[in-house]
């Protein structure tokens, strides 16, 4: 270390101060002179002369260089930036630091645990001219460089003035700064000392700091401090101007509120809105908190709340968010009814309920089974198809209270949107969930029995196709996620025990038919519609109609009658009605006192109900040659139907009547052909063909008649008229032909057969590959009837016509030489058991 | 390098006081019926390292202390007394020009004796 007390005070010091006109020691060290220093990098930071600094010492380098500071008598201190390029965490070399920096005293020192502080204060500006060492702590030969000269004594003033008068201003806009700060800055009359201040105190970094500290003239120092400090005073300003027009929006905001204040009180004193719109939000919000919701749901249904309180009620969003969260909040989105899994009860109220329909009813109980043996079973999807009135929506009913689950119905007959089902966007004004969930939300838990009603009665128009809409509904696979326009929320429907209905397969696309588990509802026999009038529908209609059991008995023979001469139909609605009719003028009276109690005979619905309305096809006693009886299955049930063929003289080809089909007219055509190539197997007279026409007819005339199961009737309708042969009249049949003279099987065998049953037929001819259906036909029916099961034409006509045939085509039998060794028996067989 | 994102105008790290280029020590003023006298908290000076100057109403003393107690092998533990050079100017209300100085050093002050009469 120089002895500074020795140095020659060559050099004059700048003119800077008046008052040292005079070289004295030791005021200012002699420019230029050199001695060794130890050097502490600053990071971030650059010291300025005439400042007084504390400074946080923690690196071992910097440590060890204010130590060997402090081990001389002065306490002098190198401190030199660290160029701002170098951005990694080690101790700066040589090259990283600039060459200019600030000699300073330690006036302080004091110790902390793993640190140290210091105060320094700058006294001048040096310049490293050697650099001797950089560890254990930097040090290098540096010279004392003069203090800024000044050029022009006006311009610095000027310049000087110019930043006291912006550090005024600046000062206004900063409200937080100390008072100490305040005064300094507008008490220090030295420029130099002013710009080394500000300086330090502006937060221009390292670059720009380094720039003031190496102006060699005061001209420069106070150029960059005033450019500096104009800069910051225009963000500064910038940036109150920003926040004053934010204060201003907030005021507009803060008044808007005020008036609608004002505006509530008003109305509440009006009486005009007592709960307000600021409880309704805090009321959704309290049901918000309450309700079970799954996360995404809740995350919606809160931004929407948020949404809903910024609005004014007047706005047309309002009410569109309010009634949004309200259907949010009532949809049962994590609540599910417990399911009574007691298989024994199921059966009972089953078999309370409805009478027969083993199929339906064991397939509801092994659903049960399966449930409780694995409760996270995905619900089935059953679909009912049957005539009307055969039970099926109360079939529904029934399953949801032996399940003990909500029941809900949607009727689908008609719809033809899309959007029905699943909803419209809310943009949309008087937007709605879709059925689906609207459904859901009435049965207030989300594994509800829904019952989809008449879904062969969807239609579909240029809005969309609303059976396409349900293929996702009902799709096990995708409907956990069902994604209802309106909500635009995913909904869990897989819980939902879908019951499906129709009268008709036809009208349901095979996509949809094929996800849905299909439960067939055939048409009830007499004997059950007997006893299903006994057990549920005369105790109904007496009870509705005001009467007790006492007053009203109806004998079976008189329901028998009712069911057979004032109706025609599979189900039993018709039947109820006219049980009611029936009970209502019982009940008349018994309330004239014209009687106590009534019983009603079959000879008495005469004088309740008029005379019959239908004359069922009854078989008829006697059959002329060329009429055979048929088998019909129509949506109400099945049919007998008569087929009628004529030979006419000079006529030519097959003269087709009674609104058939074209399938049905081929089948005819068929069966012609059939006869004729093989004329003379049927001992026919081929000649007849040629010099006769024919026409068939099947009555009744008005009634459209289509499918190929008439074939077989047809045949034998004309075989009869070529041979002369009569067909049996206590025989029907049914049965697709083919040109080569086989019989393909039909459907809906139950329905046909029952209705030839009702018809008093108690001989039936059906394909050998029916067979299988007759498991279908009620016992007491089954046990009536004899059952031919015929695999060829051949076969078919021995049994059909009066006089057999002797000997059938060969070629015929042999088609069916696979079932069993079973040949064509002209003898018929009759299935019993 | 400027940083744009920075956010305060003035750093409030940096508690930067402004200062003379030298430390000032503390000192008091009596008014004597002869003059002036001058007690300045100065202690641990050589007096050849001290300068007295008198130039119209002001009086400035500068100088230079230096830690003498500093051993090979010490190390420092605190630090609160300052060294190196220091100035202390004291504005009269009246010019002192012409005045008898005198200076006296007892008991760790500089004593001043500005006689004017």
């Amino acid at each position: 270390m120089p002895d500074i007390s020795e140095t020659a005070p060559a050099a004059e010091p700048p003119p800077a101060s008046t008052t040292q006109d005079e070289a004295l020691r030791f005021s200012a060290i002699a420019t230029g002179q050199k001695f060794e220093l130890p050097v502490l990098a600053l990071q971030n930071l650059n010291l300025f002369p005439e400042t007084v600094v504390p400074l946080g010492v923690g690196r071992p380098r910097s440590v060890a260089a204010v130590e060997a500071a402090l081990g001389t008598p002065e306490k002098l201190l190198g401190c030199i930036t660290v160029r701002p390029e170098r951005s990694d965490d080690t101790d700066a070399k040589q090259a990283d630091l600039y060459d200019v920096g600030t000699l300073v005293i330690v006036k302080r020192m004091e110790r902390l645990p793993d640190a140290m502080r210091i105060l320094v204060q700058g006294t001048e500006r040096i310049r490293v001219v050697e650099w001797k060492q950089e560890d254990p702590y930097l040090k290098a030969v540096c010279e004392v460089l003069p203090e800024p000269r000044i050029v022009d004594g006006d311009q610095v003033e000027a310049a000087k003035r110019n930043v006291q008068q912006m550090i005024q201003e600046a000062l206004a806009l900063l409200p937080n700064i100390p008072a100490e700060v305040r005064i300094a800055v507008l008490s220090s009359v030295e420029p130099v000392r002013l710009a080394y201040f500000l300086g330090s105190i502006l937060n221009l970094g390292v670059e720009e700091e380094q720039k003031m500290l190496e102006a060699n003239t005061a001209d420069e120092l106070l150029r960059l401090a005033h450019n500096n400090l104009a800069r910051e005073l225009e963000i500064l300003q910038l940036r109150s101007k920003i926040a004053s027009e934010a204060q201003t929006e907030m005021d507009k905001a803060q008044r808007d509120y005020v008036l609608r204040q004002q505006m509530r009180a008003i109305q509440k004193e009006l009486g005009e809105d007592e709960t307000g719109e600021a409880a309704e939000a805090e009321l959704l919000r309290e049901r918000l908190e309450k309700a079970e919701l799954p996360d995404e749901v809740r995350t919606e249904a809160e931004r929407e709340l948020k949404r809903l309180e910024r609005l004014p009620p007047a706005a047309p969003d309002y009410h569109v968010i309010r009634t949004y969260l309200e259907f949010i909040l009532e949809l049962p989105w994590l609540k599910s009814s417990e399911d009574k899994l007691d298989l024994g009860e199921a059966r009972r109220i089953l078999d309370e309920d409805h009478y027969g329909l083993e199929d339906v009813k064991e397939r509801i109980l092994e659903f049960l089974a399966v449930i409780k043996l694995r409760p996270d079973t995905k619900s089935p999807i059953l679909l009912f198809v049957g005539p009307p009135g055969v039970g099926k929506t109360s079939l529904g009913r029934s399953i949801a209270r032996a399940l003990g689950r909500q029941f809900e119905r949607m009727s689908l007959g008609g719809v033809r949107d899309e959007a029905e089902l699943r909803g419209h966007r809310r943009t949309y004004i008087g937007a709605m969930p879709g059925r689906i969930i609207q459904s859901i939300r009435r049965a207030g838990v989300n594994n509800p029995v829904l019952m989809l009603d008449e879904i062969d009665k969807l239609g579909n128009d240029y809005r969309g196709d609303p059976a396409a809409a349900l293929l996702e509904i009902l799709d096990p696979q995708q409907n956990n996620s069902f994604r209802d326009h309106y909500l635009d929320l995913p909904f869990d429907l897989s819980k939902i025990f879908f019951i499906a209905t129709a009268n008709q397969l036809g009208p349901i696309p095979p996509p949809l038919r094929d996800r849905m588990e299909m439960i067939r509802l055939a048409g009830y026999s007499d004997r059950e519609k007997l006893e299903i009038a006994r057990r549920y529908l005369i105790p109904r209609q007496t009870t509705e109609n005001g009467l007790n059991q006492a007053q009203l008995k109806i004998e079976d023979e008189a329901v028998e009658r009712i069911a057979a001469l004032y109706t025609r139909e599979a189900g039993v609605r018709q039947l109820e009605r006219n049980v009611g009719s029936v009970a209502r003028k019982v009940a008349l009276k018994i309330a004239q006192a014209q009687a106590e109690n009534v019983t009603v005979t079959a000879n008495d619905l005469r004088e309740y109900l008029g005379p019959p309305r239908f004359y069922p096809e009854l078989a008829r006693k006697e059959l002329p040659a060329g009429v055979a009886t048929g088998m019909a299955w129509t949506e109400m049930g099945g049919e007998v139907l008569f087929i009628e063929a004529t030979l006419l003289p000079g006529g030519r080809g097959l003269t087709i009547t009674g609104q058939l089909g074209e399938v049905m007219q081929e089948s005819a055509r068929a069966a012609q052909s059939y006869l004729w190539s093989h004329a003379a197997d049927f001992g026919i007279e081929p000649e007849i063909f040629k010099e006769f026409g024919v026409h068939l007819h099947v009555p009744a005339g008005a009634i459209p008649k289509d499918g190929p199961s008439a074939g077989v009737t047809i045949t034998s309708a004309l075989a009869s008229l070529y041979t002369g042969r009569r067909v049996r009249p206590d025989t029907a049949m049914t049965g697709e032909i083919t040109l080569s003279g086989l019989v393909f099987p039909i459907g809906g065998v139950k329905e046909k057969v029952l209705a030839a049953h009702r018809a008093g037929i108690r001989r039936i001819l059906l394909p050998s590959r029916n067979e299988a259906d007759v498991d279908d036909i009620p016992e007491d029916v089954r046990n009536e009837l004899q059952i031919v099961f015929v695999s060829n034409i051949g076969e078919v006509l021995d049994a059909a016509l009066e006089v057999l045939v002797a000997n059938p085509p060969p070629h015929v039998v042999t088609s069916d030489s696979a079932r069993g060794g079973r040949q064509p028996e002209p003898e018929p067989l009759s299935v019993k058991g | 390098m400027r940083n744009p994102n920075r956010e305060v105008l003035i750093r409030a790290d940096r508690q930067v006081i402004p200062s003379g280029r030298l430390w000032n020590p503390d000192a008091d003023v009596y008014r004597a019926k002869e003059g002036w006298i001058v007690k300045v908290d100065l202690a641990g000076i050589c007096s050849d390292e001290l300068e007295i100057e008198v130039r119209d109403s002001l009086l400035s003393i500068r100088g230079c202390r230096r830690d003498t107690h500093y051993r090979e092998g010490f190390v420092y533990q605190q630090m609160e007394i300052t060294y190196s050079r220091f100035e202390k100017t004291i504005q009269f209300p009246s010019t002192i020009e012409g005045a008898t100085v005198r200076q006296d050093y007892r008991d760790g002050f500089l004593i001043i004796d500005v006689r004017t009469e």
